[in-house]
Order: structure tokens, then C-alpha cells, then sequence
């Protein structure tokens, strides 16, 4: 029999999105990175250092803006241990290393904008004589007048933190759809509030790092704390002057990320390539927690201005949202951020009329940058808050009205965009209140208003588009070789950064594909060596970065299915390659290896890429309508809070998530991404505060002042409820899950505060003292 | 200054500065990689380190103050049946992420379960969480470090014989 081998990827993800039965694929199989992690085998930049390599320290800027005289730093010199002083001049290639706008140097020029911009890289022989040289380089600068509050950085001309622009507004967005006017005319019920929300530090525990190994000819190699090693090479090349080409970029394991190593991740890549290159020598640059603290892009502090309105019969009529960002001294991806605010402020429910304004302004403050959720806690903060003001209203159950409105298959977005599957938003909603036991909690807690400890249960959703926002072009890509010994190797650029993607689905994905035996699979990740697979953000680690694998390996397989019909003259239907077994017709079964040896001896190519290009849409920026993203991820959470009402604190008793994430490739592994991101969700809404000063210093930049939850705060977390919304392109299905959990977090305790206390919250965090405020605004 | 301790069970002897920390000494200078730097204040405890049984972060001890003491990290556990029950706990429950906690964190629990079974006492929930409460880990792992440490407890529980 000839079968034809299928190299579409298009035929090969929906041929694996539709079969029945699994192996390996929806299994909680072990992470194959556990047990070195444990053991202290798995190796972090750090780790990789050695006697003889120099080290590097950053320098930071101690005023929050100026213009630069010159820096001094003959002192730092002094020392004969201390062998550089590096600052822009010394940059071969570009200063410039800003993600969307061109803005940003990778060495402060001309300017300071912020108390903590980088200024200067010393180098030299031992940590103490660079520790020691750091304090002993001077800035010569004259201070300018500076601005901390977003909304007056927007009005004011006089003062500009980037004078070339003509204003402190970075970047707009807009959504219009329909006519808010006639929607708000329609509304038996309208809420009016504005809402704000912090800076959050993403605290990783391993600092950033980057070992740059120099090499003959300009090439370098860089090991660093980064999340996507292609971007790294693009920035190192561009500010060495020399073609990507001669980079190499690799991620070892990764202590961490969360948005803050895929933003910080290049530009300590880079200035460790600069030193390297300047004294031919490897160098092991570090940031101290307070240089990391100081220095590094935050999650973004929003100011939400959200009108919306409902109609008596539970329907949402208009919403009207402006979203203002304080993206601090540098853009950074603070418009990647904002669409993503706008595109996502109405929540996942079916709004007929829209009006949605976005701006992202400067100020003389740390920059604004990626952390889980990527603009969309603040706006869903604020979207869930008015649901739970406007059911009030209506006399409706807060669980009962979001339902009402729900997005569901067929549904339109507020950019016009049309969901035809993979919405299960309304299932997992619908089953959460019934596993949550959420209509006799909540009728218990509202008659029980009284004595110092008060109970209350909120609900929020969310939703989160996969892939970049818009039209960005986004893709996947693999590259998988099979060798004589049946051992498979698979290359992504895919980063381990905690997630656990290389280490748990990306094996399970091949294992299934193949047939092979899981053990015999390598996954090599977060190298450049690999090819270009986008970064590990966006939730995209399996749901994007996977694609690639998905199709590398279903190439491999259809070669090997073909193959044999021909060979043994028989149907598809009569080969089953399951486990490491390969079965052939009913006469023919060999093992896995032996399967490989033959195809090695007659001619098959078992080595494939999978390259996958995203089809989309396009976004209409005039009309302010248009596609958004392929698909969404959604989850909703019922969180119980105890309010102590003669303190203020609060603790978090239980949070039960639902998840509508498509296929779910490793239970286990997911819940782990949901537990994590409900911990970092519950620090920042009720105990994680940047504290920045007058100054523009981040007063708090340690890990003493900056608190972050123990196992002591960590609440129940209950068995997660999945509906398996299959996405048309992901692998098996999988849509993203690593941000998800966190994004209506402030949202769901916030509802829950309200609820115990009977009072509307409309800013984050809530602390202690701001929660013993909202207890003296109703007890008296 | 010349210290004397044992590490891992080996006597090592060391020239360190007067200032110098624990942290850096087996860091740099012993080859110790399992043992983390993650905020230099002893406040992460990614440092954790087992000096005489006893957790205890690294960047607060000076080399000097170690002198004559018995200092114990994962890589001197790995032949500990009790340790390996423990981190084989660990994989199976998904108690890593990133795992640059995992090395301090499995010692801090190693530390509290040998505790516990030295003493003889039923820990609470309660007691497992304050055990481990120094031990960041911002992945959010601890609903499994705890889940693991009470699936060691509680096979350990299963074996004693009953008075």
C-alpha cells in the first residue's frame, strides 16, 4: 500500500487534535526535572561559574532624572583588581535595546529617567573589589524636574521624560463598538467608579544572571536568566554590532520568571556580552537582590476609569473604560501591555456597545513591564468589581448575572471578533458554583454580618487571549531527530523556567506521536541552538511553543506509517506504534528500536522541523475594531475570606478555580501553574506593596521589606474544575494556562472583602490598614 | 583564617577571610552548587544549609563561626534513605517548579521530619507549615512540600510499631 506522507501542519495538528484514545497525552506522568532539582544536580547560571572568570556588577543611577554632566571613576580604577568601567561609549553597536519603541538605551546616554536605571558595568577580578568599585563611580548630573503621577505626566508639556516625543504619552489604544451613548440610554442600572491598582515585584528567587563566554572571531556565547533566547541574541548582536549569527544564547534551568527575565533577561544578556567582549575573558554578571529590585521592570499600576450599564432583565448594555498605565521611565513592552488591558477590559462577557481608551505614559519611576496576566488583573479587577456593583443593583446573584452575560461559542467580543469554539467559560462558571457551594455560602455569609470575624465569598472570571495581541506575527517550531538508537532528541527554544513544559508535556506530546518510549525522549530547551520558537510568556510554553513539537513529530510519524504500508503492504488502519510497541497488520510486531534500525537502513528521513506561522487576523487601529487574538483561555474562582474586623487582616480560607484551558496534556502539572499563580495572586492583592519615595527610590528592595507569601499564608486550594474547550490549533487542543489563575485573583478577593463587609473596594492592595479603614467606613 | 569543619561528612579544611560567609565559601570555593544565593539578608532561605542537623541559612554565618561544626547540604544526603523517600515525595507530588528553592526547602522538611521522628510526636498540619514557613518559593509550590513531607510522616507512621 502507498500511504502519502502528511507534511502539512495543518493536517497534522487537526489529526491529533481529534483522536480518542491517549497513551501519555492527559496523564500526570512525573516532571523529568524533579529529581535533579532536588538533589541540587540542575544547574542555574550561576552555578556554571568557575576560578579565573571575572565578574560584573551594574552601577545604578541614584537620581530619579537628570541630564548627565559626565561619570568619574578613577577611584573605582584605583584598584588594580577592577579591571573596567564600562559605560555607553563603550558600546560597539547600538545603545538601544527598547522592545517596542525605540527608547530605551542599554547604558544610561544623555539622561537619567529613573532612580535605578543602569549606568555602568565594572568589571574585575573577585565580587568584594567590584562590590566595592560599584559605590566608588560618581554621576555628574543635573537633577531636571520630575514627574511620579501618571495622569499629571499626561497633561504636562513642560516636563517630558523623553523630550523627542513632544509628550509624556507613550503609546494609545482605542475600542469602539456600536454606540455607548444608545447602551448607556438603555440601562436600567449604571456604575460609575475608578479603580487602582499597584506595581508588583516579581520576586523570583534566583537573581538575574548571565555568564558571557567570549570566542575566537567576535562570536560569544552567553548563559543567561532569560526566557527567550532568541530575543537575546537579537539584543546582544544589535549592541555588539556583530550578526546574530555569531551569538549563542542558552537558558539553563531558570529560578523564576514570570514576565521579569523575558523583559530584563536580554539586557543582562547584553551587558555581560559587553564585558566579555571588551576584556576576551568569560564574566559571571550579577544583580544583587537590591540591584534586581532597583532596577528590573514591575507589573503594571493602573488607573481604571469604568462605566457600565445593565438593563433590568440582566443584560449588559454599554461599558466605557479608560485605562491609564504608569510605564515609568521606559516603554519597554508597556503597548504590548495596554492592548492587551483594552482588549480585555470588558471581561469575557457579550457587551453591545464599547468605548475603551488606553494610555501609556511616562514617568520618572522604574518601568512598567510583563508579569503573569500582562495588563489584564488591573481591567479584570475592575470589570469583576462593577459585575458584583451592577448585580446588587439588579437584585441578581453575582454568579447568576455574570451567566446572563457570558460569552459562549458564536459569541462577538468588544473588538467585533467572532469566538466560534472553544469557549467553555459558561460550563466551568456553571459548575464552579455548584462544586463551590456557592449559593448556600453566600446566602450564609450575607445574613451573618456581625461579631468581630466576618465571612465572605466572591467570584470573578477571567479571560486571556493566546498568543501576541493583534496581528503580531507569532509561530512555533521544533526540531526533532530521531538516532540510530532510537533515543529521540527534541530542540525547542522553549524555556524551563519553572512551568515545567520541556520537562512534562512537551515529552508527553512526543511519546504520543511517535510511540516511542517516553524515557527515550531528550527535550533540549532555551537555546539558540534550536529554532526560533518564540518566547516562554504568554502562557505559550505547550499552547504555542508546542505546536512545533506536535508537528515535527506527527512529520516524523506519517514518514514511518508510509513507510511501513509500503514495506509490509499494508493499510494505515493496520499499523499501531503505541508505547515503544509497533505492531504491523497481525503477522509483524517489533519494538520501538527496531522500527528505527530498519527505517535508518532504508532511506527514511527521521529528522523534521515543525514550523507553524499563526493564522490571523488583522486590527483595525482607526475604527478601533478587529481581530484580538486567536483564541482565549478563561477561568473563574470562588474565593472565602475571614475578615477580622478589630485588625483589618484577612485571610484567605479557600479558592476554588474553574478552567476552560482546552486540553489539559499533564493534570497535575497544570494545577501546579494554578496553585502558584493563586499564592503570587493572593501576596500581591493583600500584602505585596512597592514602596517607591519622593525621591523615586524603591524604598523596599529586599526581600525583608517586600513581603511575599509563605506556606503560612497559602489558603485551601481546591480540586480544580476543568472543561476541556478544545482550541482548533493547539497541541491535542491545550490553550495556555501559566497567567491564568492569577488574573482574576484581586478581583475574586476583592468581591469576597466586599462581601464580608458590605462595602464597594475599588483599590488594590488591601492591606491590613487599608482593609481596617474599609471596616471603620461600616462599623463606625 | 583557617577553618576546620565536616561537610558532607568529610573533613574540609579552608583559608577564609574574616568576613567571609558560609554561602560563598562552599559556593566558590568547595564546589557546593546546591546551595543558592537568593537574597544575601537570610531572609529567602534558598541558602538553607544543615549545620549539626539543624537548618540554617548561609549568608548569615560567617565561615570562622563554623569551626568545628558538621555541615550537611543535598549532595551529602544521597545515599539517606530518608532524605531519598523524601525527594522521591517530592517528584511524585509536583512539589518543584523552578527548583531553585527545591535543594533549601527539601532540607528544611528533611530536618523537621528526622525531628519528628527522633521525638516521636504527630506534627499538625499547622506544625508542618510553620517547619517550612522561612523556605520562599515564589512558584507557590508549598501546598505540595507539605503534601510530601505528610506522605513520608505518614508511611513512617504505618511502619512504627504501636505502642
Amino acid at each position: 500500500m502507498v500511504i502519502k506522507v502528511v507534511e502539512d501542519p495543518r493536517a497534522i495538528i487537526k489529526r491529533w487534535l481529534t483522536a480518542e484514545s491517549f497513551i501519555t497525552v492527559g496523564r500526570s506522568l512525573e516532571r523529568a526535572d524533579s529529581m535533579e532539582k532536588v538533589l541540587g544536580r540542575a544547574r542555574f547560571v550561576e552555578d556554571f561559574f568557575e576560578e579565573g572568570f571575572l565578574v560584573a556588577r551594574i552601577v545604578l543611577a541614584k537620581v530619579p532624572h537628570a541630564r548627565i554632566r559626565r561619570m568619574v571613576y578613577d577611584r573605582a580604577l584605583e584598584n588594580p583588581r577592577i579591571y573596567r568601567v564600562l559605560t555607553h561609549r563603550d558600546i560597539p553597536g547600538e545603545n538601544q535595546v527598547g522592545y517596542a519603541i525605540p527608547d530605551q538605551p542599554l547604558l544610561a546616554e544623555g539622561k537619567v529617567r529613573y532612580y535605578g536605571e543602569p549606568i555602568a558595568v565594572v568589571v574585575g577580578e573577585d565580587p568584594d573589589s567590584v562590590n566595592n568599585a560599584v559605590d566608588d563611580v560618581v554621576l555628574e548630573a543635573d537633577p531636571l524636574p520630575v514627574l511620579y503621577d501618571p495622569l499629571e505626566a499626561m497633561e504636562r508639556r513642560d516636563v517630558l521624560v523623553h523630550e523627542a516625543l513632544g509628550s509624556n504619552i507613550a503609546f494609545r489604544t482605542k475600542v469602539r463598538k456600536g454606540d455607548v451613548e444608545l447602551g448607556f440610554s438603555k440601562a436600567d442600572v449604571v456604575v460609575e467608579n475608578t479603580y487602582r491598582t499597584h506595581h508588583q515585584e516579581h520576586a523570583y528567587l534566583e537573581p538575574e544572571a548571565a555568564l558571557a563566554v567570549p570566542d575566537l572571531e567576535n562570536r560569544i556565547t552567553v548563559i543567561a536568566t532569560i526566557q527567550y533566547p532568541h530575543l537575546g541574541q537579537r539584543i546582544v548582536a544589535r549592541v555588539l554590532g556583530i550578526p546574530s549569527s555569531y551569538v549563542k544564547i542558552v537558558a539553563p534551568y531558570v529560578g523564576g520568571g514570570f514576565g521579569g527575565k523575558d523583559d530584563e533577561g536580554p539586557l543582562v544578556a547584553a551587558r555581560a556580552a559587553l564585558a566579555a567582549y571588551h576584556l576576551r575573558r568569560p564574566v559571571l554578571l550579577y544583580y544583587t537582590r537590591e540591584d534586581s529590585i532597583q532596577t528590573h521592570p514591575k507589573r503594571e499600576a493602573a488607573v481604571v476609569k469604568y462605566k457600565s450599564g445593565a438593563s433590568r432583565d440582566g443584560r449588559l448594555t454599554a461599558i466605557e473604560v479608560t485605562i491609564v498605565h504608569d510605564t515609568g521611565a521606559y516603554a519597554n513592552r508597556g503597548p504590548f501591555i495596554l492592548w492587551r488591558a483594552t482588549m480585555h477590559s470588558s471581561g469575557p462577557y457579550h457587551v453591545p456597545n464599547a468605548k475603551v481608551d488606553g494610555y501609556c505614559v511616562y514617568t520618572n519611576k522604574v518601568p512598567q513591564g510583563s508579569f503573569r496576566g500582562f495588563g489584564n488583573p488591573p481591567v479584570q479587577f475592575a470589570a469583576e468589581a462593577q459585575m458584583d456593583r451592577l448585580a446588587e443593583k439588579l437584585g441578581l446573584d453575582p454568579v447568576d448575572f455574570r451567566l446572563m452575560n457570558m460569552l459562549r461559542p458564536g459569541s462577538e467580543t468588544i473588538t467585533g471578533q467572532v469566538l466560534p469554539s472553544s469557549v467553555g467559560i459558561h460550563e466551568a462558571l456553571k459548575k464552579l458554583a455548584v462544586e463551590s457551594d456557592w449559593r448556600i455560602k453566600r446566602r450564609m455569609y450575607s445574613e451573618s454580618r456581625e461579631g468581630r470575624f466576618r465571612r465572605g465569598i466572591g467570584v470573578a472570571v477571567g479571560w486571556h487571549g493566546n498568543s501576541t495581541s493583534r496581528a503580531v506575527p507569532d509561530w512555533s517550531n521544533s526540531y526533532i531527530h530521531i538516532s540510530r538508537d532510537g533515543s529521540v532528541s527534541v530542540y525547542t527554544g522553549i524555556v524551563e523556567v519553572g512551568q515545567g513544559s520541556p520537562s512534562s508535556s512537551h515529552r508527553q506530546l512526543v511519546a504520543e506521536i511517535l510511540g516511542c518510549p517516553i524515557e527515550k525522549i531528550n527535550v533540549i530547551f532555551g537555546t539558540t541552538d534550536a529554532p526560533d520558537t518564540g518566547a516562554t510568556h504568554a502562557s505559550r510554553g505547550t499552547s504555542v511553543g508546542a505546536i512545533g513539537i506536535v508537528v515535527a513529530a506527527g512529520r516524523i510519524r506519517s514518514r514511518l506509517e508510509s513507510f511501513l504500508a509500503e514495506y509490509f503492504n499494508v493499510q494505515r488502519e493496520d499499523i499501531r506504534i503505541s508505547g515503544g510497541d509497533v505492531v504491523v497488520g497481525d503477522r509483524v510486531r517489533m519494538r520501538w528500536e527496531e522500527l528505527v534500525a530498519l527505517a535508518y537502513s532504508k532511506g527514511v528521513d527521521l529528522s523534521a522541523t515543525g514550523y507553524f506561522f499563526l493564522p490571523k487576523g488583522s486590527f483595525n487601529d482607526e475604527v478601533g475594531q478587529g481581530f484580538a487574538y486567536p483564541v482565549f483561555s478563561y477561568i473563574a474562582v470562588v474565593a472565602e475570606v475571614e475578615v477580622d474586623t478589630y485588625t483589618g487582616r484577612v485571610r484567605v480560607l479557600e479558592v476554588h478555580p474553574a478552567l476552560a484551558v482546552g486540553k489539559v496534556i499533564n493534570p497535575e502539572a497544570v494545577k501546579t501553574q494554578v496553585e502558584g499563580a493563586i499564592i503570587q495572586g493572593l501576596g500581591y492583592v493583600l500584602m505585596e506593596k512597592l514602596a517607591i519615595s519622593e525621591y523615586g527610590r524603591v524604598v523596599n528592595d529586599n526581600l525583608t521589606d517586600y513581603v511575599i507569601p509563605t506556606a503560612h499564608e497559602t489558603p485551601a486550594i481546591r480540586e480544580a474544575v476543568f472543561v476541556e474547550d478544545l482550541w482548533e490549533y493547539g497541541p491535542f487542543g491545550a490553550k495556555g494556562v501559566g497567567e491564568m489563575a492569577f488574573i482574576p485573583m484581586p478581583a475574586a478577593i476583592a468581591n469576597a472583602i466586599s462581601h464580608a463587609l458590605g462595602v464597594g473596594i475599588t483599590e488594590l492592595p488591601l492591606t491590613i490598614e487599608k482593609v481596617y479603614s474599609l471596616v471603620k467606613q461600616v462599623v463606625g | 583564617m583557617r577553618v576546620v569543619f565536616t561537610l558532607n561528612g568529610r573533613v574540609v579544611e579552608v583559608d577564609v577571610e574574616p568576613s567571609e560567609i558560609l554561602l560563598d565559601t562552599l559556593r566558590l570555593k568547595l564546589g557546593v552548587k546546591s546551595v543558592k544565593r537568593g537574597c544575601e539578608r537570610g531572609e529567602c532561605g534558598a541558602c538553607t544549609v544543615l549545620v549539626n542537623d539543624a537548618p540554617v541559612v548561609s549568608c548569615l554565618l560567617l565561615t570562622v563561626q563554623i569551626n568545628g561544626s558538621s555541615v550537611t547540604t543535598v549532595e551529602g544526603l544521597q545515599s539517606d534513605s530518608l532524605f531519598m523517600e523524601l525527594a522521591s515525595e517530592f517528584g511524585k507530588n509536583f512539589a518543584v517548579q523552578c527548583g531553585y528553592c527545591s535543594p533549601a526547602m527539601i532540607l528544611t522538611s528533611y530536618a523537621f521530619i528526622k525531628k519528628v521522628l527522633e521525638n516521636s510526636v504527630k506534627p499538625s498540619r499547622e506544625d508542618i507549615v510553620r517547619a517550612i514557613e522561612g523556605n520562599l518559593c515564589r512558584c507557590g509550590t508549598y501546598p505540595r512540600v507539605v503534601r510530601s513531607i505528610e506522605k513520608v510522616l505518614e508511611r513512617r507512621a504505618k511502619a512504627a510499631p504501636q505502642i
